[in-house]
């Protein structure tokens, strides 16, 4: 089991990295923005090409020696995880590394070309482009909390069943490997971590709301479909994860309370796996979706204009710094998804905060 | 409707977003009765400061062309007939203007025909 899982994530991780190139917004090229006119250089193709084919290569690589060395050794399933986690961190690591080298690579290219010397930098907005947003209303989020805070009653209401020992930690079978000691707080502190995660959800989905639509002067069809299912498709996400972990953390916190509940079914060895299994088929399906939602050429080409280069405002090429932009949360440049507006400290506060009380409770309780 | 703004030009961005509107109204793309964008939101939409987008939506209102209405935001207003604030207003800005036009050689005609190139540009659509 603990090889299947490590082996699926490494395939996903490895081959998910090696095509982002191609699942970015289409003007931006290893975190470099590039004008519509010239999306198709030859340069441009083939730096993105050399990236995505020594990404793959390293990430197969990787895993291949992986695969020999269990096989040879024979790992238990704790060396086995942690050499797997171990090598997700070099995939991540080299992949950064092969996003600067050719991030270099094109900043070069687009000075050398002074392509916007020659363009006239036009920003555009759609008055009416907010009544096509259609993200979820917020309200959704209450239906998981209510069932949170259901269950943090029942749980002290029923105090007196639950053991001495409260699990902290379940591994990949279902079981519970990690305890401590039983109190009030203890017994309902996994519930108390859900609920500040869907507090947490619950302001990203209203951040977004609170965050542009950016359009592209050049190719407004295609970015206006890219933004907004961008907007849709993360918001559902969010919340789908948020049900998932919900139903997981209900199932330990109810099988705690009541071991013989679910006795030695089925349900708590394919629970964790399924968990993972969703989020994994989940994410597929979100980056496909909005990966291909702007790959549509323009009708016809404006001559002479260009989307305003905002490279200016992306520190390192991956944060996002810009004062003036009310935004909280603007598109990723590699990868899909957000990034927060490091300039708006409200962004920071929904995701600083939760982080934060979690490591207090943690605190508190050890 | 699409603003389409230029953030090089010599002309400051509140400007030519509420030369935009009202083009945009005077087209047709726009209609009374209906809300332009919240302030945070057309701002963020374009990455420009609120204070830009707030400094624009306030031109229109005191030019009367939107109301700005607590908590709902912005509306644009029906006009039917000019009334006297907004003629003197209009005499006083298209003075120069002509004056400048005379001085540069243009006919009374070529200048009535200019006015119709202009309106006949607005109705286009409708």
């Amino acid at each position: 089991m603990a090889l299947l899982i490590s082996l699926t994530i490494l395939l996903f991780l490895g081959v998910i990295q090696a095509i982002v190139p191609y699942l970015v917004k289409r003007t931006v090229v290893f975190g470099v923005m590039i004008p519509e006119q010239h999306i198709k250089d030859d340069y441009v193709v083939s730096y993105k090409k050399q990236y995505s084919i020594l990404a793959l290569i390293f990430s197969l690589l990787m895993i291949l020696m992986f695969c020999s060395w269990i096989s040879l050794k024979n790992p238990s399933d704790e060396l086995l995880i942690l050499v797997c986690t171990v090598i997700e961190f070099g995939i991540i690591f080299v992949n950064l590394a092969l996003f600067y080298y050719f991030r270099e690579k094109m900043k070069q290219y687009k000075e050398e070309m002074q392509w916007t010397k020659q363009m006239k930098q036009v920003s555009v907005v759609d008055v009416s482009v907010r009544s096509e947003d259609h993200l979820p209303p917020w309200f959704i989020y209450l239906f998981p909390m209510v069932i949170t805070i259901g269950l943090i009653v029942y749980t002290l209401y029923q105090y007196d069943l639950l053991p001495n020992q409260i699990p902290t930690h379940w591994g990949l079978n279902g079981e519970p490997d990690a305890f401590t000691e039983k109190t009030p707080l203890t017994a309902i502190q996994m519930l108390l971590f859900l609920l500040l995660l869907q507090l947490m959800f619950l302001g990203i989905q209203i951040g977004m709301k609170f965050s542009g639509i950016k359009l592209s002067a050049t190719n407004l069809t295609a970015s206006k479909n890219r933004q907004l299912t961008l907007r849709k498709s993360t918001s559902w996400f969010s919340f789908y994860t948020v049900l998932l972990l919900t139903m997981l953390f209900s199932f330990f916190q109810l099988t705690t309370i009541h071991p013989e509940l679910f006795g030695d079914s089925i349900l708590k060895t394919i629970l964790p796996f399924g968990f993972l299994f969703l989020i994994l088929v989940g994410t597929i399906v979100l980056v496909v979706k909005v990966g291909r939602s702007d790959k549509t050429p323009p009708a016809s080409l404006e001559k002479g204009i260009m989307d305003v280069n905002d490279d200016q405002y992306w520190k390192a090429g991956l944060f996002y710094f810009n004062k003036n932009d009310p935004s909280i949360f603007v598109e990723k440049r590699f990868g899909v998804g957000w990034t927060i507006n490091l300039a708006n400290p409200i962004g920071f506060l929904i995701l600083i905060v939760p982080i934060v009380i979690i490591l207090i409770i943690t605190l508190l309780i050890n | 409707m699409i603003i389409r703004i230029e953030p090089d030009s010599d002309i400051p961005i509140y400007i030519q977003l509420t030369n935009q509107i009202i083009e945009g109204i005077a087209k047709g793309d726009l209609k009374p009765g209906e809300f332009l964008p919240s302030v945070r939101a057309f701002a963020a939409d374009l990455g420009v400061n609120m204070h830009t987008v707030n400094k624009s939506y306030h031109e229109l209102e005191k030019k009367g062309i939107i109301e700005i209405v607590p908590k709902s935001g912005a509306v644009i207003k029906r006009h039917s007939h000019i009334d006297q604030e907004a003629y003197e207003r209009l005499y006083q800005m298209l003075k120069p203007q002509i004056a400048e036009g005379l001085v540069l050689g243009i006919e009374k005609e070529e200048l009535v025909d200019l006015i119709e190139k202009i309106i006949n540009e607005m109705k286009k659509n409708s």
